[in-house]
């Protein structure tokens, strides 16, 4: 196990100082920090003398090492338009981030566990196609539109929810909705797939046999071994979640680190927008990490492969 | 079990049928030029005519510009950066997974450890670092989303390959002394490219979806091109007074994304069919 734990480490490392590797190649690409960061009558001399306090007159491969060192401490200079470090405009909206996360996680698992049940347990074949063509139906709608859809039901025509912004509870409704069903379809048919496989072992045999009835079968034994798989794919699909977060933010104005990196696209403040997106892909990579180890514990097979 | 795959074949075509007449037919129409505004009939619902006696049959935008030839600019815009898109990935996919799975090595860990590596980065937000910075042309969008997706090729690519290349006929090639370009480019690309264009099929509506987004999100086409996007965006702001055009592009959207869905799944499932007989 601790030989699996430290592989898994190392990889993620890895991961991480590529990540770090490619946000030096976009700020490089972004042009010269030192004119970026210069009001427009700086001279010349003021230029070089910032790009020497900057570090930009050393070798490419000094530079990156530099870069590398700053960026473990997640020191990505600072905001163009903000005196503030631009770690710490991002770190500022996390929470908002996180909580829609999770919120669209627990809203996408929960959902596919309901309703993966009732597929199981009803006895109309319509109930289950319908159930499926909703989910492949939703699916198809990019978050932004599905977004709009709920705002123009239950904000615009029914007052139900507000539209935009964060503060209460009422706030989260919408957003979450929106970003938790995208993934529905696929949560769906791996917690069917997980559960029809579960059916065909001995101990739901043996339960039957015992004279247990559907659900307890069902409820009892079957679902903490089909859960497990569910759990794990959604958390490798964290990534396509935080991804979400973008325009779901965006949609519902809702103040997280994804519309704080469109605001600063549009401000070209790039300091921001690379310490954004590696602060969004640290997280991602570290929930990787953990689930999989998780998963080490909780299955023996995974540790071996 | 016949009737069942006819009927999501029947879906995909129909659903493809009205794209097609959407980004193909229509523009053939002698309609309204998509960027010609008409002050006098702007925010029109569907069916409704201007001061001037002008009638829209999907009704006009803000600046009275006609919705359905917009639309239909739209979705040519969207269908051109798709294809670009995906042929890009296509190649550089199929490039980088035939090579990892024929010559298996360092080269192999390197470019798996690439698409690992990239799979790290939420795509959207790899793109929107991109295009933020080197600017977001029709050309661009193509490249950078077709270089962001070849993954899901280059993985499928190298598990084929890492079969193929222990089968006879490749072994006999071999031996006769062919290549290693030679076996890649006779032997296993026309094996491989297959299950290539089903990966394709489906990661088409996946790219017209990110295009879409980042046009939603200001970063991608840029106006006066339209895009579906982009058109929805606009439309937010007027959702109570005229939703339709917010919803209008995203019924097209839709219509596009379910077909390629329908598509690749009926393409899959009569693969795997194959397979079996």
């Amino acid at each position: 196990m601790a030989g699996f734990i430290i592989k898994r480490l190392l990889q993620s490392i890895l991961t991480i100082a590529g990540v770090i590797t490619a946000a030096f190649f976009l700020t490089r690409l972004a042009g010269d920090p030192a004119i970026l960061l210069l009001p427009p009558e700086a001279t010349a001399a003021d230029a070089d003398r910032l790009r020497a306090a900057l570090g930009l007159d050393q070798p490419l491969i000094v530079q990156y090492i530099l870069f590398m060192g700053k960026a473990a401490t997640g020191d990505f200079g600072m905001s163009l338009r903000q005196a503030i470090p631009a770690m710490d405009l991002v770190i500022e909206r996390v929470p908002a981030t996180l909580e829609l996360a999770l919120s669209s996680f627990a809203v996408g698992i929960g959902l596919a566990f309901v309703l993966g049940i009732l597929m199981r347990m009803t006895r109309h074949g319509w109930v289950r196609d319908v159930i499926t063509w909703i989910a492949l139906g939703r699916q198809a709608i990019p978050i932004f539109s599905f977004g709009l859809v709920l705002i123009l039901i239950f904000s615009i025509q029914l007052k139900w929810l507000p539209s935009y912004g964060r503060g209460t509870f009422a706030h989260l409704i919408l957003p979450a909705l929106t970003l938790g069903t995208y993934e529905l379809a696929l949560y769906l048919r791996l917690f069917n797939a997980s559960l029809a496989a579960e059916q065909r072992n001995d101990y739901v045999r043996t339960a039957f046999a015992k004279g247990q009835g559907r659900i307890q079968v069902l409820l009892k034994h079957m679902l903490p071994n089909a859960l497990l798989p569910l759990v794990t794919v959604a958390g490798i699909n964290l990534g396509m979640l935080l991804g979400g977060t973008v325009v779901t933010e965006t949609v519902f104005s809702w103040p997280g680190v994804g519309r704080l990196i469109v605001q600063s696209v549009s401000q070209r403040d790039f300091p921001v927008i690379i310490a954004g997106v590696f602060l969004i892909s640290l997280v991602f990579v570290v929930i990787n990490l953990i689930v999989d180890i998780l998963y080490g514990f909780l299955d023996p097979r995974v540790r071996l492969a | 079990m016949m009737g069942r795959i006819s009927i999501s074949q029947g879906v995909a075509i129909g659903l493809l049928a009205i794209v097609a007449v959407l980004v193909i037919i229509i523009p053939l129409l002698p309609l309204y030029d998509p960027y010609s505004q008409n002050l006098g009939g702007s925010l029109l619902p569907p069916g409704g005519s201007s001061f001037d006696g002008r009638f829209y049959l999907l009704g006009t935008d803000t600046l009275g510009r006609d919705m359905l030839s917009r639309l239909a600019l739209a979705g040519q815009v969207s269908a051109l950066i798709g294809l670009g898109a995906v042929t890009v990935s296509l190649v550089v996919g199929v490039t980088l997974g035939l090579i990892a799975g024929y010559f298996r090595g360092p080269v192999e860990v390197f470019i798996m450890g690439l698409a690992d590596l990239q799979l790290s980065i939420p795509r959207v937000l790899l793109l929107i670092a991109v295009t933020a910075i080197i600017g977001p042309s029709v050309v661009n969008l193509a490249v950078i989303l077709g270089l962001s997706s070849w993954v899901a090729y280059g993985r499928v690519a190298r598990g084929m390959t890492l079969s193929l290349r222990e089968r006879e006929f490749i072994l006999s090639a071999r031996t006769q002394g062919a290549s290693a370009t030679w076996n890649i480019r006779q032997h296993l690309l026309p094996n491989v490219l297959p299950q290539m264009l089903i990966v394709g099929s489906y990661e088409f509506g996946m790219i017209i979806v990110l295009e879409a987004s980042l046009s939603y999100l200001g970063l991608g086409v840029q106006p006066p091109l339209p895009s579906w996007g982009m058109m929805v965006s606009e439309g937010q702001n007027y959702l109570a007074l005229a939703p339709q055009l917010a919803i209008l592009p995203s019924i097209a959207l839709f219509i596009l994304v379910a077909g390629f869905q329908f598509l690749s799944q009926t393409l899959t499932k009569e693969n795997d069919l194959e397979m079996v007989a």
